[in-house]
This record gives C-alpha cells, structure tokens and sequence, in this order.
C-alpha cells in the first residue's frame, strides 16, 4: 500500500524561517498545549497557568482555576494550603462537576465525529467502486459534452418528477388536512385544488439539507443539558395542559381505553390530594419523550 | 497491546494519579519548551503540585518573572482577549467539534444521496424503495445536480462549443450508455415497475363524495 504522507518526521529544534509556517506552528502547539494543560488539571487535579505571547505579540493564557489565582500565588510565593475553607472545597467541588460534564459532553461530540468520519471514508469508497464502472453521468458537469449534458438533464427531471410524486403520494398520506377547503394546506405538498398531484411543483427548493423536521427526526443528535424532556412530560407519567384547545395532536373521534381514563383520573384526584396545584390534565393518550421517528406516529 | 483511550475524570487512585502527574508534567513542560524555541516567543508555565509545596515554574524563575511583567503591563482588555479557564477552553473545544461534525454529517448525508441518485440513474435502485423520510434530502440534492447541469449547459451554448470535453470515442459499452428515464406510457428502464402507480395517481380525481366523507372525517 503506498503512503499517503511522509508520516511522523523529526524536526530540528530552532526557530523557524517560514513566517506563515511559523503562525500555522504557533497556532496549532499552543492549542496542543492548552489540551495538555486542561488533561493535567482534570486528571491530576493540578492548578495550572501557562503565558504565551503569540509572534504578533498577543497574549494567550490558559489558568485552572484562572490565571490570575496561579499567577498571585507565584508573584506572592503563597504556598497551597494544606486544608481549604469549606466555602473554598465547596466552590472546588461544584467547577470540578461543571469541568466533568463538559468532559464528557466534549468525549461525546468527539466520539460522533469519529462516527461519522468513518462513514465519509466508507461512502467515499463507494463511490470510487461506481466511478469504476465507467459510468460518464457521475462525472463531474465540467467534464461533460453538451449532448451529454442534455440528456442527462432529461433524466434527471423525470426522476424529479418521480420523486415529487412520491414524495406528495407520502406527505397527503402522513400531514392531516386540520383545515378542509383550504387550498393553501394541499399546495404546500404538490397538490392543487385537492385533485390533482403535481409532478412539477417544487417540494425541494424550501428545504435545507439536515433540518430536523416531523419526517426526519435524529434521535443521535447532541442535545446537552436537558433540564427536562420535552412535551411536558413531569414525574407523574402525565402530561399537564393537554387540553383538545391548543393540542395540535388531538383528535375528536379517538376515544381511548376507558379503563386508561378512570386510571389518570385516580391519579389526578390524588395528585390533588397531595395539594399540588396543577393545570387540567387531558384525557387523551399522549406520546411520552422524543417525538416520533415519522409523524404518522401521532394519528 | 494496542494504546487505550483515557477516560478523563479525576484519577481516584493516588499511586496512579501521582505517577501520571510526574510524567504528564514532563510532557508539558517539554512541549512548553519546543513551541518557545520553534516560535521565539516569550512563554511562561506554572504548575501547582498538589504532592510539593513550593510550585514548579518553566523556564526559570527570572524568565517567568520577566514574562509575567510584561504580562502585568498590559491593558486588562488585551490580557482577557485571549485569556481561557479550564470550562471556556472546553466548551469552545465542544463547539469546535460540533461544528465540524454538523458539517461533515451534511457531507455525507449529500454524498449519500448523490450514490442513490446515481443508482437510481442506473438503474440499480427503485425510487419506491427509497426511505420516504429520506425523499426531501432526496429531492434536494436532484435539484442542486440540475441547477449545476442547467449552468453548464448555459456556458456552453453561451460559448458556442459544442463540448468542453473530448466525447468517447471508442464504442459505448451497456455501462456507458445512460438508461432512459421516462414518464410517459413507452417508459423504458427502470421505472417500469412504478409506471402504472405514477399514471394513476396524476390521473387521480377526488370525487365530492370523497370530499363529504373528508368533511364527516374532521
């Protein structure tokens, strides 16, 4: 296999020539040496302070607990105190939580990215595996004559129109029409006057690649510090201001399990019981978390 | 034995956490000392040992002394600028690596889609077979492939030539010839399977009794 770069070389301790290498070096080892920094702190519980003025003579400083506390205790020569105030290990204690949620939050994102670099390399690999085959239309447009170029328009607006219409086929069947008569609902969807589907509406142009919408929700994606689950979920399993005015969900002709509506109502009476002041509770079944993987899910 | 990862919580282990300090101060001050002479700047480290009493300081106490007033002399704007706590130099770490994951999560979701559009070109994969969550990314990235091919063609016609590139000459083999995309009733290809379905459905009226039922629905 032949090698892609020179690798891991050895490079000779003087100061470099190269003004712009020179900034690239500077930029990247003061950031190496942040990281170093920030690990020895968090593993060792150390206190640290590194001054680095950068060629163009500005100041970068990294300090745990801050630069300024490390660097008074050097300029004063003030020993660390063998046994802290109270107040002192308490405020420790709490940054040292803050410092291992962004830890592990940090190993989290990291882990993803490693994820989906692999995935690059993989879909890369793919595509190099098609290339071979000899198909021009996967060349790129600049490499293209026009005869090409035109036929490979033609294709490409038929199976546009075949997407369009199956796309709209889905969305009439997932997306409620909440206000019947209503033609701006359907038009929205490639539907005209709610009778014909239309092949050459655009349902694309609107949309950005890897919005998170009601058809395409990732469940893997970050979401830090979540004080509490979405949907007004609460500690008792129900759900609080569901009421049929405001909930989007709500259907007239669905009638649950009566038994499911005499259990919450149990509940809410004790719930009250408790002296807890609540608002109205629905009867209605509800979705507990993240929403659904698609939004027929709700109907 | 392969390198394993560190997981980054306080070491518990003192005799461990000890050991590690000592060597991971090393490293530190090693790689404090390379960027001083690659760079020529002034550079000054300071580490409080929880294990000695009297703090170890990088290079020398009169070289850090030095760095530290000219670090004093500084206005309280330009020393903060650039300045970094262990929780700010994390969460910009965070976003950092957010961002470049969103990116690179948008490349391959398009790169992803562009092998499917291809397939579909080809004739290797069904549109009816394609994820319906997935047909918006889908759609899009048919869009952005014909707004490029529309533009090509422009600059083409606008240059009155005939091809930008040498047409193959040698005789097209079944790989090279690209399959028919159809609509209407003499579809050839790939599409002859949903054919029927699309035909239906575009001739598709709704009857007023399907319009009361609808009423009667909601």
């Amino acid at each position: 296999m032949v090698k892609k770069s020179k690798g891991r070389q050895k490079i000779e301790m003087v100061k470099m020539k190269n003004e712009s290498n020179l900034q690239v070096t500077f930029s990247k080892r003061r950031s190496g040496l942040f990281k170093k920094a920030s690990e020895l702190c968090t593993l060792c519980g150390a206190e640290v302070a590194i001054v680095v003025f950068s060629p163009g003579r500005k100041v970068f400083s990294f300090g745990h607990p801050n630069v300024d506390s490390v660097i008074d205790r050097f300029i004063n020569n003030n020993p660390l105190p063998p046994h802290q105030h109270n107040n002192m290990q308490l405020r420790e204690t709490r940054r040292n939580s803050i410092v291992q949620d962004l830890n592990n939050h940090l190993t989290q994102v990291l882990s993803q990215l490693e994820t989906e670099k692999k995935k690059y390399d993989e879909l890369k690999k793919i595509r190099e595996k098609t290339k071979a085959l000899g198909n021009w239309w996967e060349d790129p447009v600049e490499e293209l004559a026009l005869s090409q170029l035109e036929g490979f328009k033609g294709n490409l607006e038929n199976l546009k129109k075949v997407v369009t219409v199956e796309a709209s086929r889905f969305f009439q069947a997932n997306v409620p029409n909440f206000y019947v008569g209503s033609s701006s609902n359907n038009a929205a969807f490639g539907i005209d006057d709610g009778s014909h589907i239309n092949p050459d509406m655009d349902l694309f142009s609107q949309r950005r690649m890897m919005d998170i919408n009601a058809f395409n929700y990732n469940q893997n994606q970050i979401h830090p510090n979540h004080a509490l689950p979405p949907f007004g979920n609460n500690a008792y399993g129900i759900n609080e201001g569901f009421v049929p005015e405001y909930n989007v969900n709500f259907r007239p002709e669905y009638n649950p399990n009566q038994n499911q509506i005499q259990n919450q109502n149990q509940v809410q009476i004790q719930i009250q019981n408790q002296s807890f002041k609540r608002e109205n509770i629905s009867e209605y079944e509800h979705h507990h978390g993240y929403p659904p993987q698609s939004r027929s899910d709700y109907y | 034995m392969t390198r394993q990862k560190v997981k980054m919580t306080f070491i518990e282990n003192e005799t461990a956490r000890k050991s590690t300090f000592k060597k991971r101060k090393k490293g530190l001050l090693k790689k404090a000392q390379e960027l001083g002479i690659l760079c020529g700047v002034p550079i000054f480290a300071v580490v409080n040992s929880p294990y000695e009493l009297n703090p170890e300081v990088w290079p020398s106490r009169e070289a850090a002394n030095q760095v530290v007033s000219q670090w004093k002399t500084m206005s309280v704007m330009d020393k903060t600028k650039k300045m970094v706590n262990q929780e700010t130099f994390l969460q910009q770490r965070i976003t950092k690596a957010t961002e470049s994951w969103k990116k690179l999560r948008k490349e391959n979701k398009e790169l992803e889609m562009k092998n499917i559009m291809f397939d579909c070109l080809s004739g290797k994969t069904l549109v009816s077979s394609i994820e319906k969550t997935e047909l918006r990314d889908f759609g899009y990235v048919i869009e952005q492939q014909l707004k490029d091919v529309n533009r090509r063609i422009e600059i083409l016609k606008r240059n009155n030539e005939p091809s930008s590139a040498l047409v193959p000459v040698a005789a097209p083999t079944t790989s090279s010839v690209m399959p028919v995309v159809e609509m209407g009733s003499s579809s050839v290809g790939f599409y002859d399977k949903v054919r029927d379905q699309i035909q239906i459905t575009l001739n598709m009226k709704q009857t007023t009794n399907d319009l009361d039922l609808n009423k009667k629905q909601w």
